[in-house]
């Protein structure tokens, strides 16, 4: 039971922890909590179900063709409903972001319609359903493996991305200070929509891999996994992407254990709870600068 | 007599910045003082750690009203002004979208009690409060000049104005000790000369004035007594000729050599 | 003696006291159904929820994302009360009024000293966990199942020999909803013109400015949330006593979001304009809900709607319909364009 419950908690933290990774560079390069990243996630699972349904994709073309348009979907996002608010108070751009998580949601509703809906028979390479590892009463299907190595092929790559790339360097600027950054040069308007961009990858990968896991797709997956993977991201530390890739699995674990021997009723209660106990004793995360309001400055 | 405000060894570091070292200094009741020192002393920083914005890494400051004398480093802002001291910003805060005569009226805040019952139920006491408040803001805002205007809305005002209502704002605490930072700042001549007569009328009315200010013209004309400050610390003090000719501070604002071409 | 009523009534009073006559007598305008009289009473339900909210952001510039887990509690506690002991609607109210503060104090006191972004995400995670409770708590709500046969309210004067009438129908409830807007309006009116409201438009303006006044920041801002907790809680019961009937997805995060929308649209801040907002919303919910099923469109469209409006309003009118007067005067003085977005919105960057 134990080990089972840690093999899924891996699992759905490593899900988490893609996710998470895009809230908190989006946090980290305009300081907003981008409600609709949510909702990309729910779009990368139902592109990959319209590839393979209406396109006959094979499922890695079908992936990565999603991957592709949600990366779009994060930078449309931003140049139509951020970027001409970046000059307002926060609380203009949080509405903002609240109400295109609300209107993706129904879009994907009327598109879609709201009954979940599995991915097609077949559609999922079926070798995926096999054991790959066993070991004691735990197994693990090539599926799992798969998610496994995805998310670790994409937070590795996320990582050489940030720290070695000139992009990567260019958006750890603009994260610590927009204005310097600009004057050295860098165009911080397309370093923050390659943020987006590399956000909505991931989370649509995410989505695809979850959608495909559970084999149901609904257009609300994106609320609940979001705000779970926001709360990985504060109990990370907002604004630090290894911060949220540490939160997203830590989260996915206890959300497993808790469930698995507290009370399965209130699993989502369990990232609820982290979340707000986080934020008000620690806010600063496990490895987040606080970012204290300015109340001092004259 | 025991003086209003005392500050003693003051010291004061953000991070590993020392903004403030080992300053001390006295103001007498009913003195106005002038703190000057070129850009980044430590002015407006002093003026925090007094307000209760900044908290003092050590030292001591004492503020001594009605023979109580109370220690307020590290004090909330909100006590520091309930107990008796006033300021105003090097950058005008007033909030913008309330009229003229609520800014001034929420100066009284610190003043009067009435909470959620009374403003519902509308007591006698509390009609009584309002009242008092409603008078004191527009005989403060006469005190200022701008009698009259208390309708208007205070970000429509331009910026003289707008810096009287922010002292009329102070004013209206009734505090014992008002810190002006830079109140001439933008000031056209004839502004400024107002603003020293306003100056002189606030103290006569019983209020001592510490303000930091870089108009020469106004510090040697109001100020009895100048405390120069550098780097964060006490360069000089005295009577404002005497310190304008110091060649210390002369050193200070224009550099090396400059004292000695000064005297020449 | 104080003024009970002002002296000089000016163009905005009499259309409000027109608004008010009317009101009186919509029940009893011929093409109105006992369908158009429920839509109306849900209309007023939500002015006191918007009337209730505004405080928080409009008058102190914090966003509360969690208004819908006040709501909740004061309905199921109203209907727990109801169902369980039988209590009168006339003694839930100030009962409900002060748990809802007393939960508002609860949830208030450790999280206002946050950052705004973090203190909207506490107040959204609180609510998420009401519901959660509300569903899962079965041995207390009756979770999924709802919690059917809650007495609608009565005036019981039996106790001084008198006859007991219960509200039966939509139009006793509509004079009963109407009277709680007035007083909720009325509470509003008194606190927007006192020292209380007063030190809370300082808050929205300049944290700063405000202490240096002597405001205690957190002490206020508690207050403030207390308060509209309090009449959300209100709200609440009032719903219970009216539909009879609670169920858990009745108080969703979408409820606090639609009661956010209600004020951006309206106007942050300015009484009438959330009222309007309200209005505006629950009206045009109303129509679509009737109106796109014709149109060949599912119902969701009315979300989307609702979605899109937030994001157009926050680009090109974020001071709402009604704005406050200051920002109305500015916008009028042809200073529109990034000034008002900072101040009608209020929050600090």
């Amino acid at each position: 039971m134990f080990l089972q419950q840690l093999v899924n908690g891996l699992t759905i933290g490593g899900i988490y922890a893609m996710i998470a990774v895009g809230y908190t560079m989006i946090y980290g390069v305009i300081q907003l909590i981008n409600f609709a990243h949510g909702e990309i996630y729910m779009l990368g699972a139902f592109f990959a179900f319209t590839f393979i349904t209406f396109l006959g994709l094979p499922f890695y073309a079908a992936f990565l063709l999603s991957m592709l348009c949600c990366a779009v979907c994060g930078m449309l996002l931003d140049i139509v409903a951020y970027r001409p608010l970046r000059q307002s108070p926060r609380l203009a751009a949080l509405i903002t972001a609240i109400g295109m998580s609300i209107f993706l949601q129904n879009l994907a509703m009327v598109i879609w319609g709201s009954r979940p809906k599995p991915f097609p028979h077949g559609a999922v390479p079926a070798y995926f359903e096999n054991k790959a590892v066993t070991f004691g009463d735990v197994s693990l299907s090539w599926f799992h493996l798969f998610i496994f190595a995805i998310t670790i092929v994409m937070m590795v790559g996320l990582n050489l991305i940030i720290q070695k790339t000139k992009w990567g360097k260019a958006m750890r600027a603009v994260a610590q200070n927009k204005t310097m950054a600009a004057l050295t040069g860098i165009n911080v308007n397309r370093v923050i929509s390659y943020t987006f961009a590399l956000a909505g990858s991931l989370g649509g990968a995410a989505g695809i891999l979850v959608g495909a896991y559970y084999n149901s797709l609904y257009p609300t997956m994106g609320y609940i996994a979001g705000v779970k993977a926001f709360a990985a991201a504060v109990l990370g530390g907002i604004g630090s992407v290894p911060g949220a890739m540490l939160g997203g699995v830590v989260l996915g674990v206890a959300e497993a254990f808790g469930a698995g021997y507290l009370s399965s009723l209130y699993r989502d209660g369990i990232s609820y709870g982290v979340m707000i106990t986080v934020i008000v004793l620690i806010p600063a995360g496990l490895f987040g600068k606080i970012i204290k309001e300015t109340k001092k400055s004259m | 007599m025991k003086p209003i405000l005392e500050i003693n060894r003051l010291y004061k570091n953000f991070g590993g910045l020392e903004a403030l070292k080992d300053i001390s200094f006295e103001i007498n009741p009913l003195e106005i003082i002038g703190l000057i020192g070129p850009n980044g002393a430590g002015k407006t920083t002093l003026f925090n750690c007094v307000a209760g914005l900044e908290k003092p890494s050590s030292g001591e400051i004492l503020f001594t009203n009605n023979s109580r004398t109370v220690s307020i480093g590290g004090k909330k802002p909100e006590s520091v002004t309930s107990l008796g001291i006033a300021r105003t910003f090097q950058n005008i805060r007033l909030f913008d979208n309330l009229t003229v005569i609520d800014n001034v009226k929420i100066g009284q805040h610190c003043r009067t009690r009435t909470m959620f019952l009374g403003a519902v139920v509308r007591t006698p006491g509390q009609q009584e409060e309002e009242r008092l408040v409603t008078d004191k803001a527009n005989q403060f805002l006469e005190f200022v000049g701008l009698a009259g205007r208390g309708q208007e809305i205070a970000s429509s005002m331009p910026y003289g104005n707008q810096r009287r209502l922010e002292i009329a704002r102070a004013l209206a605490t009734e505090p014992r000790l008002l810190m002006l930072d830079e109140p001439a700042a933008g000031m056209n001549p004839q502004e400024s000369r107002d603003l020293m007569a306003l100056i002189r009328r606030i103290r006569d009315k019983g209020i001592t004035i510490l303000l930091i200010e870089h108009d020469m013209k106004v510090v040697m004309g109001v100020c009895e007594r100048v405390v120069v400050i550098n780097h964060g610390q006490w360069l000089a003090e005295g009577k404002p000729q005497d310190v304008q000719n110091n060649p210390k501070v002369i050193e200070a604002y224009l550099g090396k050599g400059a004292a000695s071409a000064a005297s020449a | 003696m104080g003024k009970w009523f002002p002296t000089k009534f000016r163009r905005g009073d009499i259309i409000r006291i027109g608004v008010f006559a009317l009101a009186l007598v919509v029940p009893f305008l011929p093409f109105v159904s006992d369908y158009l009289l429920h839509i109306v009473v849900l209309v007023f339900l939500y002015m006191i929820l918007a009337l209730g909210l505004n405080i928080v952001p409009g008058f102190n510039g914090l966003l509360d994302l969690g208004y819908v887990g006040f709501y909740g509690i004061g309905a199921y506690t109203s209907g727990l009360l109801t169902v369980h002991f039988g209590l009168s609607f006339w003694i839930i109210v100030p009962l409900a009024f002060m748990n809802g503060a007393i939960w508002g104090i609860l949830l208030g006191a450790p999280t206002l000293r946050l950052t705004g972004d973090y203190f909207a995400i506490v107040t959204f995670g609180f609510s998420e966990l009401v519901v959660l409770l509300i569903t899962n708590e079965i041995w207390l709500t009756r979770g999924p199942l709802g919690l059917p046969g809650i007495d609608p309210v009565s005036i019981d004067l039996s106790l001084f020999g008198g006859p007991k009438w219960e509200l039966v129908g939509e139009l006793p409830y509509y004079y009963l909803a109407l009277f709680l807007v007035l007083v909720t309006v009325f509470v509003m009116y008194r606190i927007q013109d006192s020292r209380l409201g007063r030190a809370w438009f300082a808050i929205r303006d300049d944290e700063v400015a405000a202490v240096s006044c002597g405001i205690n920041l957190l002490a206020y801002k508690v207050i403030a949330f207390a308060i509209s907790a309090a009449f959300g809680a209100v709200g609440g019961a009032f719903f219970a006593r009216w539909v009879t009937f609670l169920s858990p997805d009745m108080f969703k995060f979408w409820e606090s979001f639609l009661i956010l929308c209600m004020i951006v649209l309206g106007g942050m801040g300015n009484i009438w304009g959330v009222m309007v907002g309200a209005f505006v919303l629950v009206s045009m919910s109303e129509i679509l809900r009737e109106l796109l099923p014709l149109l060949g469109l599912p119902v969701e469209v009315r979300f989307l709607a609702f979605g899109l409006i937030m994001v157009l309003m926050m680009r090109f009118r974020p001071a709402g319909l009604m704005p406050i007067p200051a920002v109305a005067s500015r916008m009028k003085a042809g200073r529109v364009k990034r000034k008002k977005v900072k101040v009608a919105v209020g929050m600090k960057k």
